[in-house]
């Protein structure tokens, strides 16, 4: 009796193991499909990419998701990659490390994609692109810019933006450095989030503006998810620095920063956020448009900007989302675009070593400007300085991509 | 010594919204031997509440008080007849887990609500402040400082000197007492719960204006409620105000003489030296050991 | 056989030994086994392979929570903690002391520091119980991410550490991560499996039922609870250790998490607590369900709403988890009818057998075998003992009455060390033991019994009597549950207190004045040389006193010494000689019975000077 109740145990194992191994059990992506009614034609080229939808980081997530989709509608109407139609599938990672690696092992295993796309944050993009080198696939991430992604030796990651994190605000830290002497900053204060992209871009600021004698009167780190910014405030404050320089990803901490400066009366002459002034409305109303003249932030895109491509970018995303395309969405619909410049390069997807060789030696015409990269993957190429005037977001520096001769300086009291 | 000084404030005003936090969960606790650790998430809920009253009907969140608390109540109420009402008998530690889970499943239908974006009412006035001397004292700060004193007194009064308040005290003492004095337990219970809740309802308004939101906050809030009661005693009231004061004084001035970073552990620190050098707290009692657990 | 009696077969420590191959869960069991081993030979599915990977690694930290909070009964909603000191271990050794050399080198390193941290931690956070030591084992785990956050001259903070890539060629894939986890999960399981069948897994038990009473039978509660705990330590670490090297990437945050420690605790509840493969079949029900999810509904939001629920829903409605219902179930099905269950069958006392003596009693001496004074103890305003003094005489059977609230329960409790006086001294055979903890006081010889009995209730009557430990050895920790010395002499002192018939009962399901005999019994183990009853005549029937006064004054015989408090005169009259007296928390009166129901203050305190009058000038 017991020996058949072993073997009928037994058959179905016998029985599942033979078909896991015929089969392999595909899985219908969940992504979002198809694009436009081009003349490509054949079979799809599947790209595979995982995005953060949902959780701490879904703002740039889902503008991440949009770029990728309005480079695929774009590519689908010209013609397709190579001839062939493009079909992205984009999985949400949730903000989760975990998820973001069980993601990509499935793009790769279970659907077999063709090519990838990264995802966004250091944070995330540091496991991501782990699987992809372990698989040896080439992957091009639109967010990402912490320098521990790029001391790895890793040789299939490429980062499409203009520069890592500490060069993120290269440019305000050579204007400020180079002022004329009744004009430039004597002490600065500096409020970094405690994070892999935050941390970089302060200590970046710091030891360029140190080096030119400005002295450092408060450095503290936070960590990201704090909101009550009182106390760092009115610690700031009480030492009455020239300037001031934040450097966080998001949206939350640096508002809450400006609001808590705003409650303690205190205005420096000049004041730089890294990220948070980049996003448009939801800044300025959240500390008053009267409050941002003068901001200074630093930003890889600008609507108005005569790079290769964005009109038609612009025109694209106008047309389907009804407002300006954040940041996030011009980074990765640039990201797309090096993928696909490699790819057309190169000829082929077989190779993904080649693809990854081309682009290093060579650069890419983005949206975001020309893209270049070094051996590790970090570009080098430089931020645009930008600055709230008049209500409006313009870019300062450099010279050959302003939209405003003046720069605001000092920055006005706080209404 | 102006530095000091103003974090000494920042610390009090911000301790007197911490205490009518904190006053609903060590409320719970001291009745019905709850920790009820979904106090977090519902500080949370109903800030969004007070949020979209915002929002959508313009009104202040300090005035939306009046809706929310009751609001909570209900919720409390309802909460409680659902699930914590079938924990009676079971040990303690599944009281935590149930709580727990209540916890998540909010939070996970507060960002399918609202999303997982942070939020903030922001009424004008949350961005002034009050001056006294080289002092500054930030409006919404002293406004919900304010509403939760106010609320504090509410539930002293009741405790002290309704009938219910009476109920509620004898079953913190000895529920089959209570029973034996025709105390009915199972509703005074319930009604605890929802008044426990219902706090709540009135600091969630008052966070929504203080701080910007999103569904996950509420580890940070219940880890501090639980800093607070255990620093001021489990089951005490007084114990939590003294302990409020305490945490939001001890957190600002770690946040300017010590570093922003340490600042989120200093609820944990508290909760471990408390529990494991003086477990009843500044004000709880101590039970009789050989009373079997 | 009835469904209670069927339960405690399966559960009972020894015979869980045989649960593997118990029907129906043994063939099942290993089926599994075979196919997982397979799996990854037969097809090169890395999504599925992925799956299991995850879901192996839930199944070793639900198996070593088990340990800690299923046998012992002290759950920690922090043991990802283990995962997380395991992981930056790990990491540490293979990026910083040996420059990038294999991880897997160091996965033995993680298990030890892990089992330290535990040992360490443990032995404190220890000493508080219930919703304390819940929300401790929390906070331990929010400190320990902060501290790996802000230090980072060691660990990189919140930038992470990115360990080196595999080294093997790509076409094995995940191969050593997958046999390497689940080689990790058959140790656990074993270990698991060898702890539930030794002494030290049924000190757990006991310590889980009620720990008190495991103390004042001789288990060295502390010891026992930080060797479980750090039993539930080292393979999370050695996991922590394989699962960092499988994400390459690992930061503060997503490795001291507190979301995997309540999926630890719910993939056991749905398993089942304190059963050997409920944690396995939990965690290879959630993790997938947590796959699914993730995949089909997308967002975190309904995964909280989906886990949160299902939490809520297990501990409500299912807190044994599924293997224990459908055990039952099973138990149910298969019932034959049997002979009527022993509980309902009255109670014949056999004669009283002839205890076999351990050693020749020694004459009585007429020494203080146990000495209290100046005993004082308060509880707020109330004086439980004030300034007792008193003498128990080797050899004796001594009594001890007063009238309620005298402070009789609580002198015991002074005793054997349930309880601290506040002053005064307690000498056992002529040696200080108030300091002493209470199973270091059973190990000296001091037994006691309950006025409300307290066993261990879901062991079996055998279990409960061998449970007691005369001594603490390091190596008897490992010996069997229920060895044949032990359970020969257990059945021995069974058949004593005519309770043998009921072995293999749960103890729970017996009526109190048998569960009265079976506590004796328990404390017989122990060797006793004293031996302290409290109210063993209340709340039984007349032929069971007079068999219990048999059974005393034939212990009597053989050397032990007895103090009882009792309430039932002609018993302590028939019985007992000398008789102390207490009132009001101090001793009032010391002597023969007849002596005693002559003095003055003896009836003052009891009648009250009222009736003294009363009969005085009725007399």
């Amino acid at each position: 009796m017991r020996r058949i109740v072993w073997l009928l145990a037994l058959l179905p194992v016998l029985a599942a193991l033979v078909v896991a191994g015929c089969g392999g059990g595909g899985e219908t992506s969940s992504g979002t499909g198809g694009g436009g009614t081009g003349t490509a034609s054949g079979e799809p080229m599947k790209i595979g990419a995982s995005l953060p939808l949902t959780g701490d980081f879904s703002e740039p997530g889902v503008a991440a998701q949009q770029g990728y989709q309005i480079w695929q509608q774009q590519v689908n109407d010209s013609g397709g990659l190579l001839g062939r139609p493009v079909k992205i599938t984009i999985k949400d990672d949730q903000s989760d490390q975990n998820a973001v690696v069980t993601d990509y092992n499935a793009l790769i295993q279970q659907e077999k994609v063709d090519l990838l796309l990264g995802t966004f944050s250091s944070l995330l993009n540091l496991p991501a692109s782990a699987v992809a080198e372990r698989n040896q696939m080439l992957y091009v991430e639109p967010a990402g810019g912490s320098p521990e992604m790029f001391s790895r030796g890793f040789k299939y990651l490429f980062f499409a933006q203009q520069a890592t994190a500490e060069h993120q605000a290269d440019l305000f830290s050579q204007w400020a450095a180079g002022l004329p002497a009744d004009q430039k900053p004597k002490t600065a204060a500096y409020v970094a989030a405690d994070d892999p992209f935050g941390g970089p871009v302060a200590d970046g600021i710091k030891s360029q503006l140190e080096a030119a004698g400005v002295q450092t009167v408060y450095s503290k780190v936070y960590p990201p998810e704090t909101t009550n910014f009182d106390a760092i405030a009115s610690a700031v404050a009480s030492k009455k620095p020239d300037v001031i320089a934040q450097g966080s990803a998001g949206l939350a901490d640096g508002v809450g920063l400006d609001r808590a400066l705003i409650k303690v009366g205190y205005s420096p002459k000049q004041l730089f956020q890294a990220s948070t002034p980049s996003f448009a409305d939801q800044f300025s109303k959240a500390i008053g448009l009267e409050n941002t003249e003068g901001i200074f932030y630093a930003v890889s895109y600008h609507v108005d900007a005569p790079t290769p491509g964005n009109e038609e970018f612009l025109a694209a995303y106008k047309a389907k989302y009804n407002t300006d395309p954040p940041e996030d969405a011009a980074d990765a619909y640039a990201a797309a675009q090096v993928l696909q410049a490699a790819v057309e390069a190169v000829g082929s997807i077989d190779d993904q070593e080649a693809l990854a060789n081309w682009l290093r030696d060579n650069s890419v015409d983005t949206i975001l400007g020309t893209l270049s990269w070094d051996d590790t993957g970090a570009p080098e190429q430089a931020f645009l300085l930008a600055q709230w005037q008049n209500g409006d977001e313009e870019i300062v520096l450099p010279d050959d991509a302003k939209t405003s001769d003046t720069i605001v300086n000092p920055k006005p009291p706080w209404k | 010594m102006t530095q000091l000084v103003q974090a000494i404030i920042l610390g009090l005003l911000i301790g007197g919204v911490y205490a009518l936090l904190a006053s609903g969960l060590t409320l719970i606790f001291g009745v019905m031997d709850v920790i009820n650790v979904a106090q977090g998430a519902l500080l949370i809920l109903a800030a969004f509440l007070a949020w979209t009253l915002w929002q959508e009907a313009g009104i202040d969140p300090l005035i939306g008080v009046l809706i929310t608390t009751p609001a909570m109540f209900v919720l409390g109420f309802v909460m409680y007849k659902l699930t914590v009402q079938w924990l009676s008998g079971m040990p303690a530690s599944m009281s935590v887990l149930l709580t727990f889970a209540l916890a998540l499943v909010i939070e996970g239908a507060m960002g399918l609500a609202w999303s997982t974006t942070y939020h903030a009412a922001t009424p004008d006035y949350f961005d002034e402040s009050y001056r006294l001397g080289q002092f500054y004292f930030p409006k919404a700060q002293v406004y919900g400082c304010g509403v939760a004193v106010g609320v504090l007194a509410l539930l002293y009064v009741m405790l002290d000197h309704t009938w219910l308040g009476r109920a509620i005290r004898a079953l913190s003492e000895n529920a089959q007492s209570a029973r034996l004095v025709g105390v009915n337990v199972r509703g005074v219970a319930a009604l605890t719960f929802a008044v426990g809740v219902a706090t709540t309802g009135a600091g969630g308004s008052i966070i929504s204006v203080l701080y910007p939101f999103l569904p996950g906050s509420h580890y940070q809030w219940i880890s501090r409620l639980l800093g607070i009661i255990v620093l001021g005693g489990m089951g005490s009231l007084p114990g939590a105000v003294v302990g409020a004061l305490a945490l939001g004084v001890a957190e600002t001035m770690t946040v300017t003489y010590i570093s922003p970073r340490w600042a989120t552990a200093v609820p944990y620190v508290v909760i471990m030296v408390v529990l494991l050098a003086r477990p009843q707290g500044i004000m709880g009692a101590k039970l009789r050991e050989d009373v079997v657990v | 056989m009835s469904v209670a009696q069927s339960s405690a077969r399966r559960f009972s420590p020894a015979r869980l030994g045989g649960v593997i191959a118990a029907k129906p869960f043994g063939p099942v069991i290993a089926a599994a086994f075979v196919f997982l081993v397979l799996y990854p030979v037969v097809t090169d599915n890395l999504y599925y392979q992925n799956m299991i990977i995850l879901s192996t690694l839930l199944a070793i930290m639900g198996s070593s929570w088990n340990i800690i909070s299923g046998f012992t009964g002290y759950v920690s909603l922090g043991q990802s903690v283990f995962l997380g000191i395991g992981a930056y271990t790990t990491a540490l050794f293979s990026l910083r002391v040996f420059d990038g050399a294999s991880p897997f080198w160091f996965i033995p390193i993680s298990a030890v520091v892990a089992g330290i941290f535990a040992a360490v931690v443990g032995s404190v956070l220890m000493r508080t119980r219930g919703h304390s030591f819940v929300i401790l084992t929390i906070a331990f785990l929010f400190v320990m991410q902060i501290v790996t956050l802000n230090w980072s001259a060691l660990t990189n903070g919140n930038h992470g550490l990115t360990l080196p890539l595999p080294m093997w060629d790509i076409a094995y894939q995940d191969w050593p991560f997958y046999y390497s986890l689940l080689g990790l999960l058959v140790l656990t399981v074993a270990l698991a499996w060898w702890i539930r069948r030794t002494k030290f897994g049924m000190g757990l038990i006991a310590i889980r039922e009620d720990e008190n009473k495991a103390a004042s039978v001789g288990v060295s509660t502390p010891v026992y609870k930080v060797l479980s705990f750090t039993a539930s330590a080292v393979f999370i670490g050695a996991a922590g250790g394989i699962y960092a090297y499988y994400l390459t990437f690992i930061d503060p945050r997503g490795m001291f998490d507190i979301v995997v420690s309540v999926m630890i605790v719910l993939a056991v509840l749905l398993g089942g607590r304190g059963t050997l493969w409920g944690p396995v079949l939990g965690a290879f029900i959630l993790e997938p369900l947590n796959e699914v999810t993730n995949n089909e509904i997308g967002g975190g939001n309904w995964r909280l709403v989906i886990f949160g629920s299902l939490l809520a829903l297990v501990v409500l409605l299912l807190p044994r988890g599924i293997i224990p219902s459908v055990a039952d179930l099973w138990a149910r099905l298969r019932r034959r009818t049997d002979a009527a269950a022993l509980v309902g069958a009255r109670f014949e006392p056999p004669a009283p057998v002839r205890l076999p003596a351990a050693d020749p009693a020694p004459p009585p001496s007429g020494r203080a075998l146990l000495t209290v004074e100046g005993t004082e103890k308060r509880f707020g305003g109330l004086r439980a003992l004030d300034g007792c003094s008193l003498t128990v005489e080797e050899g004796t059977i001594t009594a001890l009455i007063g009238p309620n609230g005298s402070g009789k329960t609580t002198l015991f409790n002074v005793v054997d060390g349930t309880m601290s006086a506040d002053r005064g001294e307690v000498l056992f055979e002529g040696e200080r033991i108030d300091k002493l903890p209470p199973w270091t006081r059973a190990h000296r010889g001091i037994g006691r019994t309950f006025q409300i009995t307290r066993l261990f209730r879901e062991m079996t009557v055998l279990e409960n009597v061998v449970a007691p430990l005369r001594s603490f050895s390091w190596r008897r920790l490992g010996a069997d549950a229920v060895s044949g010395p032990e359970a020969e002499r257990a059945h021995e002192l069974l058949a004593f207190v005519g309770m043998d018939r009921f072995a293999d009962m749960q103890a729970k399901s017996l009526s109190f004045g048998q569960q009265k005999l079976v506590e004796l019994a328990q404390i017989l183990m122990l060797d006793p040389k004293l031996i302290m009853l409290d109210e063993p005549a209340g709340g039984i029937n007349p032929t069971l006193i007079e068999h219990m006064a048999e059974m005393i004054r034939e212990l009597n015989r053989q050397g032990k010494t007895f103090l009882i408090v009792e309430h039932n005169m002609p018993l302590v009259l028939s019985l007992c000689n000398p008789v102390l007296v207490l009132a009001a928390g101090t001793c009032i009166c010391e002597g023969t019975p007849d002596e005693v129901q002559g003095d003055r203050a003896v009836l003052d305190a009891y009648l009250g000077e009222d009736y003294l009058a009363g009969q005085a000038a009725g007399a």
